[in-house]
């Protein structure tokens, strides 16, 4: 019942869990596909997802679909995850994995946080979903549970500012300047992007809160056109892209009137 | 020596005469819900005696600091497991003093070649309404005792700790007198200060009859201060974060303490 463990061992989450047999570890050993009953499942897959930085910090956005080959499983899923009070992770892959794996690393920050009476250094958060994303990589030789996540926080470290951060399915993670998209969108994410940055009318750093959710609307806009598995706005069923942007004072949830303002006047 | 009856209670009475002479000198802790949440208050010299356990949950404890660190690390893992395998909802302050940490304390306690516990905590998770609120005292020996005494018949809001049981009781009577629920921070904060005061005034003193005048306890107040500081966090009732616990840090201290 108490951890008699010492040091780093005593306030690591997952080591926690599977001590208590509450943490599968996914399979590594298990050949890919054995079961041929498997080769015919297909998991359902959550899509675009992008984060750019801007004067007011760090924008993140997803669209809302989660689908399973060509069906459409859902139209109001929540790629953008708030982990704690300025870290963001957003997904892309399947979401039954995704959504645990976040799960697993809010708690793990917030048990660091309680146990050791501070709050954990971007790298360390930064490197304890890597661990996730490696922990994860039976189940990404099988198919059917890559997730590949942007993490977006803000550092409190030096002067301060945003950091953000994508990782590969195995769990290398790469800093970036500017900005980072993953999912089956991002070919025309990655397009929008690269041009707002280099020919549009400011770099993407310098633009204003308004302009930035232009452009993330815009780009999410062109994914969904391009990509089947990229929900679009439902205009029906008043469906918009998630928008969440943190800065120093923490996260802040934009709220669907605003957004649907901004994309009726710039996007629509 | 255990193997009779009559040494097996005789140690056990060693044992607690030995624990409370230990845990005697300790500084009180008072935990009261006022409008907007529980305020825990204490005033300490060096380590940090007021702990976040859970989203809605926090502690306060006197005793060994090695103590009571194993004791918060086991309600910290016990609340963090359950709140991610079922939900955060499910994490309950009753659950975790009385199924968990009860009997673990007990068992340490009545086996005499092991070393006990040597802490008093206190327990305080909020609700929705200061009604809601519930506080719990657990002894080193597994006793529990939720805010007050039994007989009340409406449980007060408030509960204490501190080395002695006499310091407790005049901390308590005090609280029933200066203590309402719907108090802002800033009355919370004063009224528990005086709690601590008389708590400390009468660890050093043969204190008989009625409680000290205000005068009195602003002035021991002055000089306790000179070598100490206040330690207070709070569990707030309602926010945005389901994070409910934060620190009152020196700035907003002086904020609320100033006249």
């Amino acid at each position: 019942m108490t951890s008699e463990s010492l040091g780093a061992a005593a306030s690591d989450f997952p080591a926690l869990l599977r001590r208590h047999g509450l943490l599968n570890e996914a399979a590594l050993a298990a050949p890919a596909l054995a079961n041929p009953s498997a080769a015919n499942f297909t998991p359902t897959q959550a899509t675009t997802i992008l984060a750019f930085k801007f004067t007011g910090g760090v924008l993140v956005a997803g669209d809302r679909r989660a689908t399973a080959g060509n069906t459409v499983v859902y139209d109001r899923a929540d790629k953008v995850l708030e982990i704690d009070r300025h870290s963001i992770m957003a997904i892309a892959g399947v979401p039954a994995t995704a959504w645990e794996m976040a799960r697993v690393l809010e708690h793990s920050l917030q048990y660091f946080r309680r146990t050791q009476l501070q709050e954990m250094s971007v790298d360390g958060k930064v490197r304890a979903l890597s661990k996730l994303l490696r922990d994860n990589f039976g189940f990404v030789v099988q198919g059917i549970g890559v997730v590949v996540p942007i993490f977006a926080t803000y550092d409190f470290a030096g002067a301060g500012q945003a950091r953000l951060y994508f990782y590969d399915a195995m769990g290398a993670q790469f800093e970036v300047a500017e900005y980072a998209e993953t999912g089956s969108g991002s070919p025309a994410v990655r397009g929008v992007l690269f041009y707002e940055n280099r020919w549009g009318k400011k770099p993407l750093q310098k633009l204003s809160e308004q302009d930035a959710v232009t452009v993330a609307l815009r780009a999410l806009d062109t994914a969904a056109d391009a990509d089947t598995a990229t929900g679009g706005v439902d205009r029906n069923a008043r469906i918009f892209p998630i928008i969440k942007i943190i800065s120093c004072d923490g996260i802040k949830t934009l709220p669907d009137k605003q957004i649907a303002a901004r994309f009726k006047s710039t996007v629509a | 020596m255990i193997e009779e009856p009559y040494r097996w209670v005789e140690a056990i009475a060693n044992r607690r005469e030995y624990i409370e002479t230990q845990l005697a000198p300790g500084s009180p802790i008072a935990a009261l819900s006022f409008r907007d949440g529980i305020l825990f208050v204490t005033v300490g010299r060096a380590r940090q005696k007021l702990f976040e356990i859970y989203d809605r949950i926090a502690m306060g404890a006197i005793g060994h600091p090695g103590d009571i660190e194993r004791l918060r690390m086991a309600a910290i893992e016990l609340a963090s497991t359950e709140g991610f395998t079922r939900s955060a909802g499910d994490v309950s302050l009753r659950r975790l003093a009385f199924y968990s940490l009860s009997p673990l304390l007990k068992t340490a306690f009545e086996q005499v070649y092991g070393a006990p516990y040597l802490a008093r905590m206190i327990f305080a998770e909020v609700g929705a309404a200061p009604a809601d609120d519930l506080f719990l005292r657990v002894e080193y020996d597994g006793a529990i005792a939720a805010g007050g005494s039994a007989a009340d018949a409406k449980p007060p809001r408030f509960s204490v700790i501190s080395g002695t049981a006499r310091a407790t009781e005049r901390m308590e009577e005090l609280l029933r007198r200066d203590h309402d629920s719907n108090n802002t921070l800033k009355t919370a904060l004063r009224v528990a200060l005086d709690a601590w005061s008389v708590g400390s005034m009468t660890a050093d003193e043969e204190s008989a009859g009625g409680l000290p005048s205000p005068e009195a306890l602003r002035q021991r107040r002055a000089e306790e201060f000179k070598g100490a500081t206040i330690e207070a966090g709070l569990l707030e009732r309602s926010s945005t974060s389901a994070i409910r616990y934060r620190q009152i840090d020196a700035e907003e201290l002086q904020g609320l303490t100033s006249a």
